[in-house]
């Protein structure tokens, strides 16, 4: 058991692993190198749609038995690419209406685009630093950006307006999220803290600091009762959204840097990515892991990885060997990886009802692309 | 909406059944039942299989321990999506929101300036902290922390299934942090004001609310300090406005209130008398709090409720807890009694709340009730738990029903079955989950479980219905037919058997010459069911104590050990059975005494009290001195320095009401209480002062006797002879006081119910008047006092437990023991403070008081025993290292 029931006891010593030592390898916002500095900003934002060249590749594809394997394999395809972000992508989100799809990237915009088409609706400008993480409120009229020039923004999509800044880290703000209700915004920074901000007024309720490292992930449960934050400590620690106490540090044996954080749809597990090329599933109330997924690569960057729900269950995930890889959630197989990127993929979002993936990558690839399946 | 709609359903059905309702979100084993259906013969899995009196435990949310699963395989299909329904609550939830959201909707009248816009949302900014002190700015900070902390919870809490528990949870919480923060500058009333009225211009109207709710709940607690702290708001704001506020922070909101109110438990059948023992003096300055005042209002929705209240009447330096004890016990007591002789039909039921629960059962075992109920019973005591062979209580035979916390410190479950297992009476326990001593759960729990205090006292009442309906439809078969009468018929035959044992003893010994009334066996059998009077047999009174220190650390012991071991005693000495004590009529001559000194020291302050009720005073008074007349003569002629260095006095102000129904009392016995009646002769009015002083004397030479008896618990086994051989003294002697105190303890108790009256009291009029009257008063008392000298008995060797620990001799590592050990002895640590208290406070309304004193008085062991000889020769060798509770009362101011 890697568990302890927090609050008080103190952790292990920590070993800081040599990745932590060199630092900004994060997600890419600040790696500034191949920074397309001077390029105009009157890019064009389009989406390619493909056809057919760039093949998603069924990791253990056999034609044999198609149908029965069908159950099994998801068989996403590359249906768009979205060009328009000048710098690496951070983080690609759709909204929780399906709509939209909104990427956020270290050339400090925010693209829309539509979830189904890859059409670029809009681009929200304001940061004046790159943006590392985005979060869609429930109603999916707001976004909330997390930037490296130590603020959120809330922004209006519609009008596509910044409607409050939140100002209060000391240090880059590295990830936020909104909670399910939509009145608060949880966001982890590079001071090490977790701030609670109230949406409404953009006041920070409470401030949170129980880490050592930067605070790598954070995520709320679908009720909103608790937050997950994980941290290059390699502690997660569960709050108690309310009072902002902790309730549960999850520590792995070795003590990787966590990399990434999220509950599960229904709030009873968590997911954990860490730097040891390794997504765990935790069942956190036990404080025990059910099933950890490997074979892709994972050990700079801040990977997002995800539940995929809408057809068989997946988790889903970038890696650093530019593919995205799909794992069966149950048998913990790779049931495919998809193809096509030329960077490190460092983000992979589900669509919330279609079997749609949508996966970003770093600077020397700068796109964006939609899978679909019609599984 | 489906949801929505099936939550609709299960409310309405759970609502329809009633009191069950609450019962339903319980863990009960259920299952049990359904066996239960089919197999009549089955038994539950937590009988006791030599027990059968004690009836398997019930369980109220307590949490099944959950069961280690083995190790999940990993192949086990995980569910990531299917979300577990929540429990629906078992509140009104609309209702709940509703009054949950009271303070939002009615914010805007806190407003001072109401056409002023509000402030805006980032009304931090503008605060307008120039010109304030560092004290200030600390206040605010804190009051602006707590309230953005609540803040964070009502957001984060929103929508949630059970947000009105979640809320009110969170709400206390805030609530106690603004107090602390108003504590951490002592509640200075200009700073309090200046931040309510700071709070009120600035915040932002949610905020506004969030504070309101905090006074609300605070205003709950502590009403004058909050009272204070808006006074200058309230000025301000207008009339209106203030009053619209002091309506909305009337008391805070439950969010159970609607289905609680919907759904009140029906009247007990049998229409019995819940007798409500209290669990320590209570105190005017010290309301009861909240939770019991709203117990007793719930349980008055099952039958009619008598709290017995213990007043302290003290002042000085405190009252040690055995005398508390006694006055509780006896005060519980002579109620029983009374209720008896008022309603010999009606079943009595004894609550009690802890160390109440205590004073219930022993009372249970002294005198026929119904049932009891204890709530929060206390196992553990100083020396472990209960259940000794010899502990008195294993000998009940009243249907007794436990309801302990799960987490309670006085308590554990387990310990609890044993000593279950141990008792005769047919007993249940109830055991509520995470709750503590006081039967209140946890916040993890109420958040845990969408539970309120309020709820969960319900289903606590909802058991007490089940048992006691149980209980009272059987009595109620009996009732009428022949089983109970003979079960009364054959306890009056057991007491009085026991009485005549006494009796033939006591003569027999002879060494009483002060009382020839002694000499007379007790009252014929009826007597002390007729004597319900004030007779509260508390006693205590006038032994000496060596060291004051010794008295003042007997305070400290948990009076629940002492109630053990004293009652133990008596067990030991007697048979559980309530032996009659004869009981001459010396002691109420002793009362007498007393009363009439309070008189003659009345006499000096003009004291002119109008109202109606006041002639009625006096007449208890006549009865008193008549009384004392005939103990004149016959009591020792001892040293009269007794009194004149300690005038004795008591005051029986304001007596008004409880004067009234004393009398009533007193008339309404029977003369049959034969020997009151020989012993009092047609009373002479006036007695002569010289006589008090010796009547008193004789007093405290009696006790005094007693304290060999009293060293019997701690002291070597041998000393046990000893007490064997003063008994008779003991009895004589303590009983008397302990009457004499009692009376006044009695009269004090009601006197204060009614102390409307502006105080001064009328001690002047015309004792001639009403000397008609006397006779009968006479002989009640004289039956009184045999009803209650067995416990007067036991209070010695209380006092000397209490003592021994304490004492020079004994281990200072002892008291610690005890003090660390025992549950109570908080309340032994509060109970010289009460004292304290409720001494300045009768000093206001200063004729109800009486004052009693622990004092250090080594000599008068020894110079006061010209007693009768079996008392003198067992006190020698013991009164020294033998420190015992003496009470002064001083005059009258």
């Amino acid at each position: 058991m890697f568990v302890r029931n927090v609050a008080g006891t103190p952790g292990p010593p920590i070993t800081v692993p040599t990745q932590i030592a060199k630092k900004p390898k994060y997600r890419a916002a600040w790696s500034r190198a191949g920074r397309l500095a001077d390029q105009t900003w009157s890019f064009i934002a389009m989406a390619t749609e493909e056809s057919g060249d760039a093949k998603a590749e069924p990791a253990l594809s056999s034609s044999t038995n198609r149908s029965q394997k069908a159950s099994e394999k998801p068989d996403y395809a590359l249906k768009f690419t979205l060009v328009g972000h000048t710098e690496a992508v951070s983080s690609v989100k759709f909204s929780p209406n399906g709509e939209w799809l909104a990427s956020s990237s270290a050339d400090k915009v925010i693209i829309i685009w539509g979830a189904y088409d890859g059409k670029y609706e809009k681009t929200l400008y304001g940061h004046n630093q790159e943006i590392s993480d985005i979060d869609w409120s429930s109603d999916s009229s707001c976004l909330v950006s997390a930037s490296d020039d130590k603020t959120l923004k809330i922004w209006d999509v519609r009008s596509g307006k910044c409607l409050k800044t939140l100002k209060g880290h000391s240090n880059y703000v590295f990830c936020c999220n909104f909670n399910p209700l939509s009145n608060l915004i949880i966001s982890g920074s590079f001071d090490e803290s977790v701030k609670i901000w109230e949406v409404k007024t953009g006041k920070c309720l409470k401030t949170l600091s129980a880490h050592s490292d930067p605070v790598s992930a954070v995520h709320f449960n679908c009720n909103g009762s608790l937050i997950v934050s994980g941290s290059y400590d390699g502690v997660c620690r569960i709050w108690d959204a309310a009072s902002g106490q902790c309730l549960k540090a999850l520590v792995d044996e070795d003590n990787p840097p966590v990399s990434f954080v999220k509950f599960s749809p229904n709030g009873k597990y968590i997911l954990i990515g860490t730097l040891d090329n390794t997504l765990k599933l935790w069942d956190y109330s036990r404080g025990r892991c059910l099933k950890t997924y490997t074979g892709h690569k994972n050990e700079k960057y801040c990977i997002f990885a995800n539940f995929s729900v809408t057809g068989g269950k997946w988790i889903v995930s970038g890696s650093e060997d530019n593919l995205v890889y799909i794992w069966n959630l149950q048998t913990k197989e790779i049931v495919q990886k998809l193809q096509g990127h030329t960077d490190v993929v460092i983000s992979a979002a589900c669509h919330p009802t279609e079997n749609i993936i949508a996966s970003a990558a770093l600077g020397n690839d700068k796109t964006i692309k939609l899978w679909m399946s019609n599984y | 909406m489906a949801h929505r709609g099936a939550e609709r359903d299960f409310q309405t059905s759970a609502r329809r059944m009633g009191t069950s309702l609450l019962f339903q979100l319980s863990v009960h084993e259920r299952e049990l039942d359904l066996v239960f259906l089919d197999h009549s013969y089955a038994k539950p899995w937590s009988a006791h299989p030599d027990a059968s009196s004690a009836r398997p435990t019930r369980t109220l949310f307590v949490t099944p321990r959950r069961q280690h699963e083995s190790t999940i395989e990993s192949d086990v299909p995980i569910d990531v999506e299917t979300v577990t329904s929540t429990p629906v609550p078992l509140y009104d939830n609309q209702k709940a929101r509703s009054v949950m959201n009271e303070c939002e909707r009615h914010v805007i009248f806190a407003r001072t300036d109401a056409d002023a816009p509000p402030p805006p949302e980032d009304w931090e900014e503008h605060v307008n902290r120039t010109g304030w002190t560092v004290a200030q700015n600390k206040l605010f900070n804190k009051t602006l922390k707590a309230l953005q902390s609540d803040r964070l919870a009502r957001l984060a809490n929103e929508g949630a299934c059970n947000e009105p528990v979640l809320r009110r949870v969170a709400v206390d919480k805030c609530a106690r942090r603004v107090r602390q923060a108003l504590a951490s500058v002592s509640w200075d009333t200009k700073l309090t004001q200046w931040l309510h009225t700071t709070l009120v211009e600035t915040l932002s109207l949610p905020m506004l609310a969030a504070y309101l709710d905090a006074l609300q709940t605070l205003k709950g607690k502590i009403p004058t300090l909050i009272d204070r702290m808006l006074v200058s708001s309230n000025t301000k704001t207008g009339a209106a406005g203030a009053e619209a506020l002091s309506l909305l922070l009337k008391r805070p909101w439950d969010p159970a209130v609607g289905v609680l109110s919907h759904n009140k438990p029906s009247k007990l059948p049998g229409s019995p008398l819940i007798l409500v023992a209290s669990s320590g003096p209570s105190s005017s300055v010290f309301p009861t709090s909240r939770r019991h005042r709203f117990w007793q209002s719930q349980l008055s929705c099952l039958g009619k409720v008598i709290p017995v209240a213990t007043h302290l009447l003290s002042s000085g330096s405190g009252v040690g807890v055995l005398q508390c004890l006694e006055h509780m016990i006896g005060a519980v007591r002579s109620k029983v009694l009374e209720i008896h002789s008022h309603f010999p039909h009606k079943p009595v039921i004894l609550i009690g709340w802890n160390t109440g629960a205590l004073v219930a059962c022993h009372v249970s075992v002294m005198e026929y009730v119904t049932a009891a109920v204890c709530l929060g019973f206390p196992l553990l005591t100083v020396d472990g738990p209960r259940g000794d062979v010899d502990d008195p209580l294993l000998d009940m035979k009243t249907p007794v029903l436990f309801v302990i916390g799960q987490n309670s410190l006085q308590c554990h479950p387990e310990a609890m079955e044993d000593f279950r297992e141990k008792i005769r009476a047919e007993n249940s326990l109830v055991v509520v989950g995470g709750a503590d001593d006081n039967l209140r759960i946890s916040k993890a729990k109420k958040k845990s479980e969408g539970l309120t205090q309020s709820m969960v006292d319900r289903c606590i009442q909802d058991e007490i219905v089940d048992f006691l309906t149980g209980v009272l439809t059987r009595s109620e078969g009996h009732v009428g037919t022949e089983p109970r009468d003979q079960d009364a018929e054959k306890k009056k035959k057991a007491r009085d058997m026991a009485r005549r044992d006494l009796a033939f003893e006591v003569p027999e010994r002879g060494s009483r010459p002060a009382s020839p009334a002694a000499r007379l066996p007790a009252s014929p059998s009826g007597s002390e069911d007729l004597s319900s009077v004030s007779s509260s047999p508390t006693s205590s009174p006038k032994t000496k104590v060596t060291t004051v220190a010794s008295a003042q650390k007997s305070s400290q012991v948990g009076s629940a050990q002492l109630l053990k071991r004293h009652v133990q005693r008596t067990e030991a000495v007697l048979t559980h059975k309530q032996a009659q004590v004869p009981v001459s009529a010396e002691h109420v001559e002793e009362a007498e005494k007393e009363d009439l000194r309070a008189q003659l020291k009345r006499q000096q302050p003009p004291s002119p009290l109008p109202g109606s009720k006041a002639p009625k005073r006096p007449k208890i008074k006549v009865a008193l001195v008549a009384q004392g007349d005939p103990a004149g003569g016959p009591s020792q002629g001892g040293a009269p320095e007794a009194a004149g260095g300690r005038p004795v006095t008591m005051t029986l102000g304001q007596a008004s009401a409880g004067a009234k129904e004393l009398t009533g009392l007193l008339t309404t016995s029977k003369p049959s209480a034969s020997e009151g009646g020989v012993s009092t002769g047609p009373a002479p009015s006036v007695v002569p002062s010289s006589a008090a002083p010796s009547g008193l004397h004789t007093l405290q030479n009696r006790l005094v006797a007693t304290s060999p008896g009293s060293s019997l618990p701690g002291g070597p086994p041998s000393a046990v002879r000893p007490l064997d051989c003063v008994q008779g003294e003991v009895e004589g002697a303590a009983s008397a006081s302990s009457l004499l105190q009692g009376l006044s303890f009695s009269l004090q108790d009601i006197s204060s119910k009614t102390s409307g009256l502006p105080a001064n009291p009328s001690p002047g009029p015309a004792p001639q008047a009403t000397s008609v009257k006397l006779p009968t008063p006479m002989q009640s008392l004289g039956a009184i006092t045999t009803g209650t000298s067995t416990l007067v008995r036991t209070i010695p060797v209380a006092t000397t437990l209490s003592s021994l620990g304490a004492g020079p001799g004994g281990k200072p590592t002892a008291i610690h023991q005890l003090l660390t050990n025992g549950g109570l002895a908080k309340l032994a640590g509060s109970l010289p403070g009460l004292a304290q208290i409720s001494n300045q406070a009768s000093g206001l309304k200063v004729p109800t008081t009486i004052t009693l004193t622990l004092r250090g008085q080594p000599s008068r062991i020894t110079t006061l025993s010209p007693m009768g000889t079996g008392a003198g020769l067992c006190e020698e060798p013991t009164s020294q290292a033998l420190p015992s509770s003496s009470q002064r009362l001083p005059p009258a101011p």
